[in-house]
């Protein structure tokens, strides 16, 4: 057992450990926070023109119970049932989510761009006979439905519990305007009709009785992971997990989060842990006021819910704050009420955080964490020492070690695979027990992440495992030439790979995404060469119009490298030189 | 005097200028719009254009510099070496206080639609309209001199106040509504930019029937001389923006403020000053035809600068 030298850092205002949790359940902590926010605003849905509709914590919490009496008493759904969900961010993602935990259900949460092949897996592999979908992309639902055990069609509105004038308003520019409305040729039930009927069967006593077996330990959702590793597989996050990494959130925020009185930008998609756990259930929890934003592309997007709203909490990743300080509107008049904002999903490069931090006034912290961890493990402190490149310190009640190949634990400041401890690690891989057996040892989870620890505690990401290009015999690590390629002026995004090299082993190349004019490739390599170790520096760099990445912007270096290895991609090879 | 039916928002005279009905539908177009083009500002918006005050100075130097030299050059280059007859210097007389005059709120609503900086558009159509009682007498007499017709005029000052309390007053009721309600304050600003699209068809529909005779008798220089004035300033405006390495966004801005002048400011202005002279319709020749096909050049110029908006949007991934 490790001394856990972090300890020593947790400020006053941050708990070592978490006190027992006070809840028996998710929902529990959902009647929690309503009974005590109840009138105040608990989601705002933003559109980019400014067009808005908002909901209570009282509304959500009756809606969600409404939800949650149909899945059981009109579907007939028992608990523990999958529903699947695809829905943007959008005032019914938390009554439709709410509802399924209130339900006693579980929780599937997939990606609204899903391909039809892509649903199909998903629904297949978890089981789902119900499906909740935005009635946008429900023109995939004839594939879909033939080839899944999905029963049951909930279609959800953008535009549900807007106010009637402006919901109607925004119907008719999809339909007649923009034309994004095709026509549903499958059996289904309008979200609102769901409502009505939820109620004509709705008992106080039958909706609290869904729960009653329903414990810490129970499954509350499934989350799909594993793009990086080839097949989707679902991470099994329990109602213990997900409340106890909202608590180890909170608490490791310390003063730095303000309950009841915090209003948070959710331009992050809900379905994606990060956003779900931290700000759907940690800022719910927190009696914050949520500004949900369906879809903060292009970025000038989130420009009304900045100019209407006093947003005071934002998290996201190093894509999004990166793209907002490319704002000219952001550049002009940065947020006056920023308090903190939080990255995670990938590492937030230095210069984005240092221009964040300039430009807003306010600090901005990075942290680590995987689906398979709910997904916080740790995070810098708000109110304590804070060191930048780092993601920060384990949060209260989490352990974590770097370990080598034959899982000893390496000395302080050496790179080892993180492996990590707590309540929030999932409980395996749903219907996949030798994947489980092979990340869950003894309790620990295998992150397949590199990392070093200093002295203090805090954990220093050097990259996936599987991501380390191997020069000559030594290691380089993606991560670490990236950040110095994004210094380049002129260079927007770039993502580094390693593919086969006959003389080298690997040689290292860089794909980068550049303003007009480029830099040139002499530039970034004279740079490098400053900052790098020969071996280090790309040996070929191309530019790119875009980059291949995940749904909330994480580079996928995997489609790099696929595109590399899938011969001369005569994508890369027009592009390449300056 | 052949009758000659311009599209003003001043009454002219009641024979020759669109009807009462048509007039006041115009006048309620514009509120609409202008209220609209409000309700999508703040006053943060406002208060970054003057902050920032190179684009309303570079602004200044275009409508003011490069308008009237424009026009101008295409008099001495284009009409009066081509044009036959002996009112040719009552044209170019007209075109001169064509390109003189300040912008006016057509080039506010086409600078919403080619997403550039309303709120500066805003701002540089009152600085210009404000500057107009100095600037247009003093140009139109620096370029008329050069011409060797000597012509001067005073503009009342009641005809630029029309002009900017007519644009003050709507957008700020406007900024107004958005402050009390964000809901209203869209809708309001997506009812003004479909009046706006409806606006440009309606121009046209109005303009057109009265006044075909017109377009088939007026020679070509003329054409040349009121088209070109649109289309080369804006086109300078936006390089030597583009050169001062000024935002796109403000650039477009600067562009559609110079290029689009006040057609029926001008046509106001002649028609006070020279309802007595028998020249008057030749004197209107180039503001009118300019009226026209401003908006058809603008319209053109729109869809250009929306295609650059969106080639130079931040694209980020998936993120829906």
């Amino acid at each position: 057992m490790t001394n856990n030298p972090w300890l020593a850092n947790y400020p006053s205002d941050v708990p070592k450990q978490l006190p027992p949790v006070a809840f028996a359940n998710l929902p529990e902590l959902l009647r929690n926070s309503a009974s005590q926010y109840q009138k105040q605003t608990a989601f705002t849905q933003v559109m980019p023109n400014g067009m808005n509709g908002s909901l209570t914590y009282a509304a959500v919490d009756q809606m969600s119970d409404l939800f949650a009496a149909y899945l059981r008493e009109e579907l007939g759904l028992a608990a523990g049932d999958r529903v699947a969900v695809q829905i943007p961010n959008c005032l019914s993602f938390p009554i439709v989510a709410f509802g399924i935990f209130k339900a006693g259900c579980v929780l599937v949460n997939t990606n609204p761009l899903y391909t039809a092949n892509e649903m199909i897996h998903q629904f297949s592999d978890s089981g789902a006979k119900t499906l909740v979908i935005i009635d946008m992309f429900a023109d995939r639902l004839p594939t879909v439905l033939a080839n899944t055990s999905i029963e049951n069609v909930v279609t959800v509105k953008i535009s549900e519990f807007f106010p009637t004038v402006v919901g109607g308003v925004i119907r008719g520019v999809q339909k007649f305007w923009s034309k994004t409305l095709p026509k549903i040729e499958v059996k289904h039930t309008k979200f609102s009709a769901t409502l009505k009927l939820g109620k004509a069967k709705y008992s106080a006593d039958k909706v609290s009785a869904y729960t009653t077996g329903v414990k810490l330990e129970s499954l509350a959702a499934l989350q799909y992971t594993g793009g990086t590793t080839g097949v989707s597989k679902g991470a099994m996050l329990s109602h213990g997990n997900l409340v106890a990494n909202t608590l180890q959130m909170i608490a490791h925020c310390g003063s730095g989060m303000r309950a009841g009185k915090e209003t948070v930008l959710t331009a992050l998609p809900l379905y994606h842990v990060f956003a779900f756990t931290v700000n759907l259930l940690g800022f719910y929890y927190n009696g914050a006021r949520n500004i949900l934003i369906p879809t903060p592309r292009p970025p000038s997007n989130l420009r009304r819910a900045f100019d209407n709203y006093k947003i005071t909490w934002l998290s996201g990743v190093n894509t999004l704050f990166n793209a907002l300080l490319n704002e000219r509107w952001f550049q002009d008049a940065p947020p006056k009420y920023l308090h903190a904002s939080a990255a995670g999903g990938m590492a937030l490069q230095a210069s984005v955080a240092n221009r964040w931090r300039e430009l807003t006034g306010t600090p901005i912290v990075e942290g680590y964490g995987l689906t398979e961890s709910s997904p916080v493990l740790t995070f810098n402190l708000l109110t304590g020492l804070a060191k930048d490149g780092t993601v920060g310190i384990p949060v209260p009640s989490t352990e974590l070690k770097c370990v080598d190949a034959n899982g000893k634990e390496v000395p302080v400041g050496e790179p080892g695979e993180i492996i990590a401890r707590g309540p929030q690690i999932m409980l395996g891989y749903w219907q996949r027990p030798d994947e489980t057996a092979k990340t869950l040892q003894d309790g620990w989870l295998h992150t397949g992440d590199v990392a070093f620890m200093d002295s203090d505690g805090y954990f220093t990401i050097v990259d996936r495992t599987h991501d380390m290009i191997l020069v000559n015999g030594f290691n380089v690590y993606p991560n670490e030439i990236e950040e110095q390629v994004a210094a380049v002026p002129g260079v927007l995004e770039v993502g580094v790979i390693g593919v086969p090299d006959e003389r080298t082993g690997e040689r290292v190349q860089a794909y980068i995404k550049a303003t007009v004019p480029a830099p040139s490739e002499d530039d970034v390599i004279a740079y490098c060469r400053t900052n790098l170790a020969a071996y280090k520096i790309p040996q070929e760099i191309f530019f790119v119009d875009d980059l291949p990445k995940s749904p909330i912007g994480k580079i996928l270096r995997r489609a790099l490298r696929d595109e590399a290895t899938a011969s001369k991609s005569a994508k890369f090879d027009a592009s390449k030189g300056a | 005097m052949r009758a000659l039916r311009i599209l003003t928002e001043e009454v002219v005279n009641e024979a020759t200028v669109v009807n009462e009905f048509e007039q006041t539908l115009l006048r309620i177009f514009i509120l609409v719009i202008m209220f609209g083009l409000g309700a999508g500002l703040t006053p943060k918006d406002f208060s970054l254009a003057i902050r920032r005050p190179w684009g309303l100075a570079i602004g200044w130097l275009t409508q003011f510099g490069i308008m009237p030299l424009t026009t101008y050059l295409l008099i001495v280059g284009v009409l009066l070496p081509f044009s036959n007859g002996s009112d040719v210097m009552l044209i170019a007389l007209g075109a001169l206080i064509m390109g003189s005059v300040p912008a006016g709120t057509t080039s506010n609503l086409f600078t919403y639609f080619s997403k550039g900086n309303v709120a500066l558009s805003v701002t540089m159509t009152i600085n210009s309209t404000l500057w107009a009682f100095i600037m247009t007498p003093a140009a139109l007499l620096i370029y008329s001199r050069l011409l060797g017709i000597d012509e001067s005029l005073q503009i009342e000052f009641g005809e630029l106040a029309i002009v900017i309390v007519g644009l003050i007053i709507p957008v700020a009721l406007g900024m107004l509504v958005r402050k009390f309600s964000s809901n209203i304050g869209a809708l309001l600003e997506l009812f003004g930019s479909v009046v706006g699209l409806l606006f440009i068809p309606f121009l046209i529909a109005i303009w057109v029937p009265r006044n075909w005779e017109l377009l088939l008798t007026t020679q070509w220089p003329t054409y040349v001389i009121a088209i070109g004035m649109g289309l080369v300033g804006i086109t300078v405006a936006y390089y030597i923006s583009k050169l001062l390495r000024l935002h796109p966004m403000n650039a477009r801005t600067i562009a559609l403020e110079t290029g689009i002048n006040n057609g029926p400011l001008a046509i106001a202005v002649i028609v006070a000053v020279y309802i007595d002279n028998p020249g008057v319709d030749k004197i209107l020749l180039v503001p009118a035809l300019y009226s026209l096909f401003i908006v058809i050049i603008s319209s053109l110029v729109t869809l250009v600068f929306r295609r650059a908006n969106l080639a130079a949007e931040q694209k980020i991934p998936n993120l829906l």
